[in-house]
């Protein structure tokens, strides 16, 4: 069964994720309320952004993408997958080879982004 | 628990002299007139603050303005701040960051500062509540100590900050004010005027969720809206670049296209390998260590984090390399050392400085020593020389210039200043307007930019019509053009060196972005059509308030608000006369290119046509009373002749 996973290093903070799911049902955008099954926890200096997954990945309403939590088809960066557990393993190392051919993956998951990128034929697969 | 709506927006008023407080509640039709923000900030201004009132005294008005979008995923956490500037202009600039949403969320939609407080101090700021609290021993903090120590003492996570830094405190010229660590806005004056009146930070943390008045057609207009700013969707070739590297992309762009400031802009166009070391993917390669962004942006990483990790500086952490950076402490100055920018401007943000401020007048003076107007007499022992080779001095130099001490002070002045004092010729080395040094923009190639430049009523601020270059106009059809009612010939619009179609350009670049910037919401989303179609802002406005608004009215608060920056500066006496150029960009060709100067027939034939569209006077600029009572802005034709302006009909 597919879950909400957390790829904490690509979070931005900027908290659509939480603003959005405040709203799902209440239809008032309001970060703190009681409903809302996900909090960007910031840790000062700005420096680190956590999201943190309260929900059992069955969204109250998914706005944007049908079967798709509205947090995770929101999310900017790609900091939110919505996958099976087995799945997500391949997601991080995804992530981690891009990283290894382009720094830009630093900023963006590879998975958002829309043009082809240089991989390098490092290792085998 | 209550949540906000937003047809009706509210101001807390704080007087710093007698700690007194009060909550106004502004009429509904100012929100249908003005929308909010900077919109709202200027009709305040107008209305609060006198003709010729003194910038650093108890009756200059320091405002932080939200809007109705604020709080909602598309008002971005933008706020306006404004004030009187100190050198006697409007001062208002746009900042981003999370305040503006837990402003809002405190049941205030403006805080408007009055009065000199005897000692510093910050304004704590809950639901409908203001609280003056003692800041004496946050006076002489740098930003990034602040928000530190604030941070741990208010303890909640969640509460948003602003605040100046030591800059601020010593009445810096053009120093802005500051938050999110490295979010800052107001370079025109409002980080000076806010040290003026002894005010280090303000904190605010609200409890009330933001309501929407239709949410499913705000939803639906949100889906609009983020597809064309999606790096996935939009259509505009800016949006995955600039989302991701960024801004720094430009500097190697300009400098091929020669539009690159160099040198003080005595020549534009840089090394190209120069522009290679300072250039996006070396910053994103060697510093980067984390995207950010502002509340609900739809970017991955308009924002970054940066920590240098080898070198003399390693260890120093940072964050927002633009595209003003790689300029002003880059090929303005000719250094090609990316860690010695990325210190200077980390810097500036901690100190409180205006980096465009400190580039311009550190590449004044290098000329000035270049001609020896200035000798190492003047300049504490320093060879301040293009090239930058005495680099722990010029990072020294930042500190000064924040104190005031030594060669700073002359520096914290300002160019326009500076070059008052020194004399000797070296006025024409100084590159402001209305004594604002310039950004980062290309005036002698592309003519828009030379008008937006010369007229803009904060000084230069590409923001207000921003973006310079032509978005692709055949993104938007000739029935969508006639029937937005944008008449403009857009091909002759976008050529960049055809002076004519630049007055009615520029225009319509500066009321849709007055729009977006009352709403608010942030210029860079300005993309695909978004900057010439309104129509998906103007119904996200509508779903959100429930205000019923037509189209054209909503347009015409861009326009209005456009005549408010206009009227604040007519009323301290500025007049057509003072929307120049430097003097270098009016009596210099740029070598290699041949991009010749603006000359004054040049510049007034442009002045003539933006007047003539606006509805302003040829001979002053002053918005005609025709103009003003098409805009129902009547009473103020009345209120500006009975301070003795002349009101042509």
């Amino acid at each position: 069964m597919k879950q909400i996973y957390v790829i904490e290093d690509l979070c931005n903070g900027c908290r659509l994720c939480q603003t959005f799911c405040s709203s799902l049902v209440s239809g008032v955008f309001d970060y703190d309320s009681e409903d809302v099954r996900i909090n960007v926890i910031k840790v000062p200096g700005e420096e680190r952004d956590i999201p943190v997954v309260n929900c059992n990945g069955r969204c109250a309403r998914p706005i944007f993408v049908e079967d798709c939590p509205t947090c995770v088809s929101v999310c900017p960066t790609g900091a939110l997958v919505y996958e099976e557990q087995k799945d997500v393993v391949l997601k991080r190392l995804e992530l981690e080879e891009a990283r290894r051919c382009q720094s830009l993956f630093k900023v963006v998951a590879p998975w958002k982004w829309p043009f082809p990128w240089k991989r390098k034929s490092v290792g085998a697969k | 628990m209550k949540a906000r709506e937003s047809r009706v927006q509210t101001v807390m008023h704080v007087n710093l002299c007698d700690g007194g407080t009060f909550l106004e509640t502004l009429p509904e039709q100012w929100t249908r007139q003005y929308i909010g923000c900077r919109g709202i900030n200027g009709r305040l201004l107008l209305r609060d603050v006198k003709p010729r009132t003194e910038a650093f005294g108890p009756d200059n008005v320091l405002l932080f303005g939200t809007g109705p979008l604020d709080g909602t995923p598309v008002g971005m956490g933008r706020i306006s701040v404004a004030c009187k500037s100190p050198r006697g202009t409007l001062a208002e600039g746009s900042c981003g960051g999370f305040f503006g949403p837990e402003l809002r969320r405190a049941g205030i939609d403006y805080l408007a500062i009055r009065g000199v407080a005897d000692h510093p101090v910050y304004l704590f700021v809950t639901d409908g509540r203001v609280e003056i609290r003692d800041a004496s021993r946050l006076w002489g903090l740098k930003t990034n100590e602040t928000d530190a120590i604030l941070r741990e003492e208010l303890s909640d996570p969640n509460i948003q900050f602003r605040y100046i830094g030591p800059a601020g405190e010593n009445l810096v010229h053009a120093s802005p004010i500051f938050g999110n660590l490295n979010n800052s806005g107001g370079r025109a004056g409002c980080g000076q005027v806010m040290g003026s009146k002894k005010l280090k930070a303000i904190a605010v943390r609200g409890s009330q969720g933001i309501g929407i008045a239709d949410y499913d057609g705000f939803i639906k207009a949100y889906k609009t809206f983020r597809q064309k700013v999606d790096i996935a969707t939009s259509r505009d070739p800016w949006t995955p670049v600039w989302s991701t590297y960024g801004a720094p992309i430009l500097p190697r762009l300009f400098s091929g296209l020669g539009n690159l400031m160099t040198r003080n802009a005595r020549e534009m166009r840089w090394d190209d390998e120069k522009t290679v070391s300072v250039n996006a993917e070396i910053f994103m390669e060697k510093h980067v260590t984390k995207a950010k962004a502002c509340f609900c942006c739809p970017w991955p990483s308009c924002q970054k984090l940066y920590e240098i990790r080898s070198g003399k500086h390693q260890g120093f952490k940072g964050g927002n390399y633009w595209a003003g950076q790689p300029i002003t402490f880059g090929s303005l100055i000719d250094n090609d050392d990316l860690e010695l920018i990325l210190v200077l401007s980390g810097l500036c943000n901690q100190y409180g400085l205006d980096i465009f401020h400190v580039g311009y007048t550190l590449a004044w003076a290098m000329e000035c020593f270049e001609n020896g107007i200035l000798t190492s007499k003047d300049t504490d022992g320093m060879e301040l020389k293009f090239g930058c080779r005495d680099k722990e001095g010029l990072v020294d130099l930042i500190r000064k210039i924040a104190l005031r001490e030594g060669f700073g002070a002359l520096l914290a002045l300002g160019c326009s200043e500076a070059s008052k004092i020194v004399g000797k010729g070296s006025e024409r080395f100084c590159l402001a307007v209305k004594g604002q040094e310039l950004e980062g923009v290309a005036q002698r190639s592309m003519y828009m930019v030379a008008l937006g430049v010369a007229v803009s009523e904060v000084g230069p601020d590409h923001t207000r019509w921003y973006p310079p270059y032509p978005c692709n106009p055949d993104l938007i059809s000739r029935e969508d053009l006639d029937q937005l009612d944008i008449r403009l010939d857009l091909r002759k619009a976008f050529q960049g060196r055809n002076p004519d179609e630049k007055g009615k350009l520029l225009r319509w670049f500066t009321i849709s972005r007055a729009v977006v910037e009352s709403l608010p919401s942030c210029v860079f989303l300005i993309r695909d059509t978004l900057g010439l179609d309104l129509r998906p802002w103007w119904n996200l406005f509508t779903s959100a308030t429930g205000l019923n608004v037509a189209y054209e009215e909503f347009v015409m608060a861009g326009e209005r608000v456009m005549n408010l920056d206009r009227l604040f500066n007519v009323r301290e006496g500025f007049r057509r006369e003072d929307d120049r150029l430097p003097i270098r960009m009016m009596t210099e060709d740029v070598p290699y290119f041949g991009y010749s100067r603006i000359g004054p027939g040049l510049l007034d034939r442009m002045l003539d046509e933006y007047y003539q569209e606006n509805g302003w006077s040829l001979k002053t600029s002053i918005p005609t009373r025709t103009k003003l009572n098409q805009l129902k802005m009547g009473e103020i034709a009345d209120e500006l002749e009975a301070c003795g302006v002349e009101v042509e009909t």
